[in-house]
């Protein structure tokens, strides 16, 4: 288990250093110049253009860069906005709140996805089945923006159950309902894998030996076909945590949350590349830890993996 | 001899009076298809099993053996439904069973064992979590013995069992305390010396924990001459009830797996094939079921393992009393095992009866095709033929005669073979070929025979330049294969050609049948469209399929079929050498029959020569001229097929021979 | 040994009447069945999918939308007056009218050209370049395989929205639909290089390869007229299922402002600027994503019935 994990984190290395790189290679050494992005639709001022190039570091060679904005980052001084607030500052205030959003819509994803998930690949073919099988393939097919809206007109406008938007100081009710919205599509993801892990592992053999073990429906269920459907569930839901920090920039957009994604795009708009970048590879990282920790969790799910 | 006749005697009466077990009368099975269609995997089939028996039900895939075995227990797969007919365990109607009601016979009454031990165990739970649950499911005790009144009844002829306490388990907790008990008593009955340790060794392997009773160690003490009221006492003060942990181990011990109490704790994919198929005994055991349906259950294991498993198993359910139902495709291995058989064709019951009786004199003519193809038996008779001084040429499938084994010349010439392989994450090689030397005489057959592991299809990779050997040589014709390159290679894989074992992968699912077998005319440029379409006629007739078939696609045709398709494709360039990598392995004993005469008519009309890689040395008997007998990667033996057969060397050549099921039966000579 | 006398009670010799149990030859063809390759089995287990002809009629249809959005509609999506502002349906404009005064319907219609074409051209590129990569890593294995393979967890570690904005918004003032595409590719092929790598190299390892090698075929040879024509069954399926989520990755960026020019017509744009007005004039927002939601589901379920019909584990080989 210990050389499993030493062998999965040092094969992060390279992914982080690789990923970084290429986010930082996309943002300023693309064609298209960053600076003049700054700038937006007004003249560009060459004065300041050239201060901020050397600000950041711009003028030197590409690599230099690179490894200049690594040292920094790895002291968590990503610079300043054009405001003049430290960047890691602004970062500080809003992940706690996207990572509030994020948690919640991974209870309600991992909840609501392998209950109907299960319930539909154990009874294959009623009714209900049908049902939960239309909605998700139906939550998939709705874009996030969409389900948002619809969702904002009717719970928070015509039936008035949840506020409509959240603000800048969110409390649990505020966030429910785009917690919902972030987490539907993949609740529906996670409904059909678990539906059809379910409906395979059912015929399997060791489930038949289980039962003429003697064991009771219920205990066979439990013990050897939801245990083993677990596993690859397990897998997406963790890699999903991470994917929701990143997905949560459409919700908290159209909800008004002050979280990460908030941040982001108020910063694309704004063309502060370097809050960009910044965040972008916080969140990378925050994605690949994630994936650390499910191959961890996989291992100690799946003895299989635990002494490969 | 005069105790056994008396328990069989016994054992008689016992059956006669308490009835059949299991009782099958006109069962009938449906699936149903997609589209709506009712088809009948069992129809009208009736059997029974009486308490203490071993019933055989034979039949090639797809007969309804396993389907109507599997019926008995409620466990069909998908759409299967008793549609008619009925089924009795102990008397009692159990076919309209609601799978509630099956909770309560399975596991307690009636365990299974299942065919692939590789699917069988959950991955995830450790194995004695999977012995476990049998047993807190059923609500075992498991601090005493549960025998059944059979044993009970057979069991008295041998020991006074006095109180139910008598089949208290030991535990593993008072295991050192009894061993010590035990030494001081033989110290004070004045055993010493050599003896002494003998007996103590005996009693330290005999006494396992959750497996060994009271009235067992006592028994013990007073054979090794302590006085029985001493041996009761000691037995009564030192047995006195196992933990589910030991029970266990025990359970594991008696199902032949050694050091149980750790293995317990090891997931499956730590085991080996044989060593899972032993948990899944002592899991189908645990409960001390009256009936085990034992489903092919050591068709995936080695010969050697396959048949230690299954005398561990005829011990173990004669001593408890255990019936077992024994589905197998292997005639000769029924016979050999089960006192009844039931042979079955196409979903019916085609003949039934006494073993020996089946098999000497068998009706159906079924039945007499299976006797008459079973390459167990038939290397049987041919052993039993020349035994009895009479010419076995007639009824052997194939024969080179001794001189032209002598003095053809050598086509494939192997010399110091060697093949490593790097073990993954370490820096050890691992032999897979050792130094292994043979030759192939042109129009004759070669058989390699080994085990799983043994490295015999390394060797027919590097004979077919599939792969490069570390070192020793490979000569084909007098000229060093390595040296093959471009237009040479190209013109030796135009003379020795493969025939591979799976017959599902061999074909590519997407060429139709004429592009699987004209590929071969296409690489090396041989003839126009028309001459091709013409080849590959003359093939399919060559191995006497319809011409219809060129436009079919590998998934339509059955195993067989596809096998003789791949020795069409082979021949389509009229090779010197076909090399057959357990090419008839995956087949039913009639389809192998068939693909076997293929290949000799094949080898008569075209003088080609083989080499015939299989784990069956059964099949060897009727194909092979010389064989090579390999384990763990060495060469064992080296001899024709009648010395080998007739004078085997080697303790590893004998065991392999014994392990050939049926091998020890008698045969009618007289067969039509 | 049990012998004829002691025979049990219903155990006694029995041997089926022949006429109940006729003896058939051993291993015959079944002539009658017509022939069926592998795709024409899979044809007809589609053809009797429900999923497969309600998504194939939908995703048709669509396609004619695209291709000809003249006839469902003469007036032009651009052709916008604030006298029209959130005028409600009336003859000729069933939908009724944006903020801006142009003809919902209208647009709409003409939005499906965009969104089919963002999620076709990205999907054929995905398709290239993964099936490309993934199979010269599983081919090669080796190094090769193991640079790619990084290269490709590298991309996979990249959330794509993200990656997109990042990207995009460097390009804000191009107005080519090809920037959306080729960025929705850009993070798009891992995905299928990873299928397509895993597809080679369980085909790779077949024993119809070697029995090919052992027949003199040569590796390049194995790998396009083997290997590939087996491993093409995955790929197509996550294609289906991919261009699905493109059309909504592109909706998405066009709704955030730095996908799609707000001149060209799209769903993701007019949704975005309908949303200011959800509270007032709901139905200016709903018909585009219906429109939008419709699609995708075309896609997503043609995704699900292909899978089940060219599924290894759902056909018995």
């Amino acid at each position: 288990m210990g050389k499993y994990l030493l062998r999965r984190i040092l094969q992060m290395i390279p992914v982080v250093l690789g990923t970084t790189l290429l986010v930082y290679a996309l943002v300023f050494a693309l064609p298209g110049d960053p600076v003049k992005a700054m700038f937006g639709d007004k003249p560009v001022n060459e004065a300041v253009a050239a201060q901020i190039r050397a600000e950041y570091n711009l003028d030197k060679p590409f690599i230099v860069q690179y490894f200049l904005f690594l040292k920094n980052a790895l002291t968590l001084n990503f610079g300043e906005t054009f405001a003049g607030q430290p960047v890691i500052a602004e970062i500080g205030r809003a992940f706690p709140v996207t990572i509030k959003l994020a948690l919640m819509a991974f209870c309600f994803e991992a909840i609501f996805g392998c209950v109907f998930g299960v319930i539909s690949g154990l009874k294959k073919g009623k009714w209900y089945d049908s049902v939960i099988l239309i909605v998700s393939l139906l939550l998939i097919s709705v874009p996030t923006f969409v389900t948002g809206f619809v969702g904002q007109y009717f719970l928070g406008v015509k039936w008035r159950i949840l506020p409509v938007t959240a603000g800048a100081n969110p409390g649990f009710f505020d966030l429910l309902m785009p917690a919902m919205v972030l987490g539907s599509v993949s609740m529906a993801y996670i409904i059909r894998l678990a539906r059809s892990e379910v409906s395979s592992n059912i015929a399997l053999d060791y489930v038949r030996t289980a039962r003429a073990k003697g064991m009771s429906n219920t205990s066979v269920t439990f013990r050897h076909i939801l245990r083993n459907s677990m596993i690859p569930v397990v897998t997406y839901l963790g890699q999903d945590l991470g994917a929701l920090m990143g997905g949560a920039m459409i919700t908290e957009q159209i909800f008004n949350i002050h979280g990460i994604g908030f941040l982001t795009y108020q910063s694309i708009l704004k063309g502060e590349a370097n809050m960009v970048v910044s965040v972008v590879t916080l969140l990378t990282l925050v994605f690949v830890v994630c994936n650390l920790l499910v191959d961890m969790l996989y291992a100690a799910l799946d003895p299989r993996i635990r002494y490969a | 001899m005069s105790e056994q006749t008396n328990i069989d005697d016994k054992l008689d009466q016992l059956q006669r009076a308490e009835g059949p077990l299991l009782e099958v009368k006109d069962l009938q099975v449906d699936f149903t298809t997609d589209d709506g269609r009712a088809v009948h995997a069992v129809r009208d089939s009736s059997f029974s099993v009486y308490p203490g028996q071993w019933v055989a039900i034979v039949g090639e895939s797809g007969s309804g053996k396993s389907t109507s075995a599997m019926a008995c227990l409620g466990l069909l797969p998908g759409t299967g439904k008793v549609v008619g007919g009925s089924i009795k365990l102990n008397g009692t109607e159990i076919s309209h069973y609601a799978q509630k009601e099956f909770v309560n016979v399975r596991g307690s009454k009636m365990g299974l064992v299942p065919q692939d031990p590789m699917s069988n165990l959950n991955p995830v739970w450790r194995i004695g979590t999977q012995v476990k649950e049998a047993l807190v499911a059923n609500n075992m005790d498991v601090s005493h013995e549960k025998r059944s009144d059979l044993a009970k009844a057979l069991a008295n002829a041998d020991i006074e069992i006095k109180s139910e306490g008598d089949e208290t388990f030991l535990g593993s907790k008072e295991l050192p305390e009894l061993l010590e008990a035990a030494e001081q008593a033989l110290v004070g009955i004045g055993v010493e010396g050599d003896a002494f340790t003998r007996k103590m060794e005996y009693f330290r392997s005999e006494w396992v924990p959750g497996s060994e009773t009271r009235w067992r160690v006592a028994d013990d003490l007073i054979k090794a001459g302590v006085k029985d009221d001493d041996a009761w006492y000691i037995a009564k003060k030192y047995v006195t009830g196992s933990s589910m942990e030991d029970r266990i181990a025990g359970l594991l011990v008696e199902a032949g797996l050694p050091d149980a109490a750790t293995r317990a704790r090891q997931y499956p994919h730590e085991f080996s094939g044989g060593m899972r198929q032993r948990a899944l005994i002592a899991i189908g055991l645990a409960c001390r079921p009256e009936l085990l349906i034992a489903d092919e259950p050591t068709s995936a294991l080695d010969v050697t393992v396959q048949k230690k498993i299954l005398d561990h198993l005829q011990d173990l359910t004669d001593s408890l009393g255990t019936a077992v139902l024994f589905i197998t495709h292997d005639l000769g291995l029924a016979a050999e095992r089960a006192q009844h058989i039931v042979v079955m064709y196409k979903g019916q019951v085609v003949e039934s009866g006494p073993s020996l009786e089946v098999l000497q004199h068998p009706q159906h003519p079924y039945t007499k095709r299976l006797v008459a193809a079973a390459p167990s038996l038939a290397s049987q008779r041919i052993v039993s033929v020349e035994e009895h001084g009479q010419d076995a040429s007639s009824i052997m499938e194939h024969k080179v005669n001794e001189q032209s084994l002598e003095t053809a010349d050598t086509i494939i010439e192997v010399s110091h073979l060697t093949r490593e392989f790097k073990l993954p994450r370490t820096k050890d090689m691992f032999k897979a070929v050792d130094d292994v030397s043979f030759k192939v005489k042109r129009g004759t057959t070669l058989a390699i025979v080994g085990e799983s592991g043994s490295g015999k299809s390394t060797v027919a990779n590097m004979v077919l330049k599939l792969l490069e050997p570390t070192s020793g040589t490979v000569t084909y014709n007098g000229s060093d294969i390595a040296q093959f390159k471009g237009k040479s290679l190209l013109d030796f894989r135009r003379h020795v050609q493969p025939v591979f074992q799976n017959p599902y992968g061999s074909l590519d699912p997407m060429y139709s049948i004429f592009r699987s077998i004209e590929e071969p005319l296409r690489i090396h440029k041989i003839g126009d469209k028309k001459s091709r379409a013409a080849r590959v006629r003359e093939l399919l007739d060559l191995v006497e399929l319809p011409e219809s078939v060129m436009r079919r696609y590998p998934n339509e045709l059955s195993g067989g079929q596809r096998q003789r398709i791949a020795i069409a494709r082979a021949m389509a360039l009229n090779p010197d050498v076909i090399v057959c990598d357990e090419a008839v392995s995956a087949l039913d004993v009639l389809v192998q029959d068939q693909v076997l005469h293929l290949l000799n008519d094949l080898q008569a009309k075209n003088g080609l020569s083989y080499l015939f890689i299989t784990h069956d040395l059964a099949v060897v008997r009727q194909i092979a001229d010389d064989v090579v007998v390999m384990q763990h990667g060495k060469l064992v033996e080296h001899g024709t097929t009648d010395e080998v057969f007739l004078h085997p060397q080697q303790q590893y050549t004998r065991d392999l021979l014994d392990a050939i099921p049926g091998g020890k039966l008698e045969l009618g000579l007289n067969l039509d | 040994m049990t012998d004829i006398n002691t025979t049990l009670p219903g155990q006694e010799r029995y041997v089926a009447p022949l006429e109940e149990t006729p003896l058939q030859t051993v291993d015959t063809v079944d002539e009658s069945a017509p022939a069926t390759s592998m795709w024409s089995d899979a044809w007809r287990t589609l053809r009797r999918n429900p999923l497969f002809i309600i998504s194939a009629i939908l995703i048709v249809f669509i396609i004619f939308v695209a291709l000809f959005p003249g006839v469902f509609t003469k007036t032009d999506p651009n052709y916008c007056t604030l006298d029209d502002s959130l005028e409600p349906a009336r003859p000729g404009h069933p939908f009724g009218f944006d903020m801006q005064g142009c003809d919902v319907y209208a647009r709409v219609v003409y939005g499906t050209r965009t969104s089919l074409s963002v999620g076709i051209l990205s999907t054929l590129i995905v398709v290239a370049v993964g099936t490309l990569i993934g199979a010269i890593a599983g081919f090669c294995g080796g190094w090769i395989d193991a640079v790619l393979s990084r290269i490709v967890d590298i991309f996979m570690a990249i959330p794509m929205l993200l990656g997109a904005i990042v990207v995009l918004q460097m390009f804000r003032t191009v107005t080519s639909i090809w920037k959306v595409v080729l960025v929705l590719a850009l993070f798009g092929w891992v995905s299928t290089a990873r299928i397509a790598r895993g597809a080679v190299l369980s085909s790779k390892n077949l024993e119809f390869n070697t029995a090919s090698t052992a027949l003199g075929s040569t590796p390049m040879r194995n790998l396009f007229r083997h290997i590939l024509p087996n491993s093409l069954a995955p790929i197509i399926v996550i294609a289906t299922t991919s261009l699905g989520s493109y059309i909504v990755s592109e909706a998405t960026l066009s709704f955030l402002g730095i996908g799609l020019p707000s001149t060209t017509v799209s769903w993701g744009g007019d949704i975005s600027n309908a949303q200011s007005i959800l509270r007032t004039d709901p139905m200016v927002l709903f018909y585009p994503s219906v429109a939008l939601a419709v699609t995708v589901l075309a896609f997503i379920m043609m995704g699900d019935a292909v899978k089940d019909a060219l599924d290894p584990k759902s056909r018995t080989a």
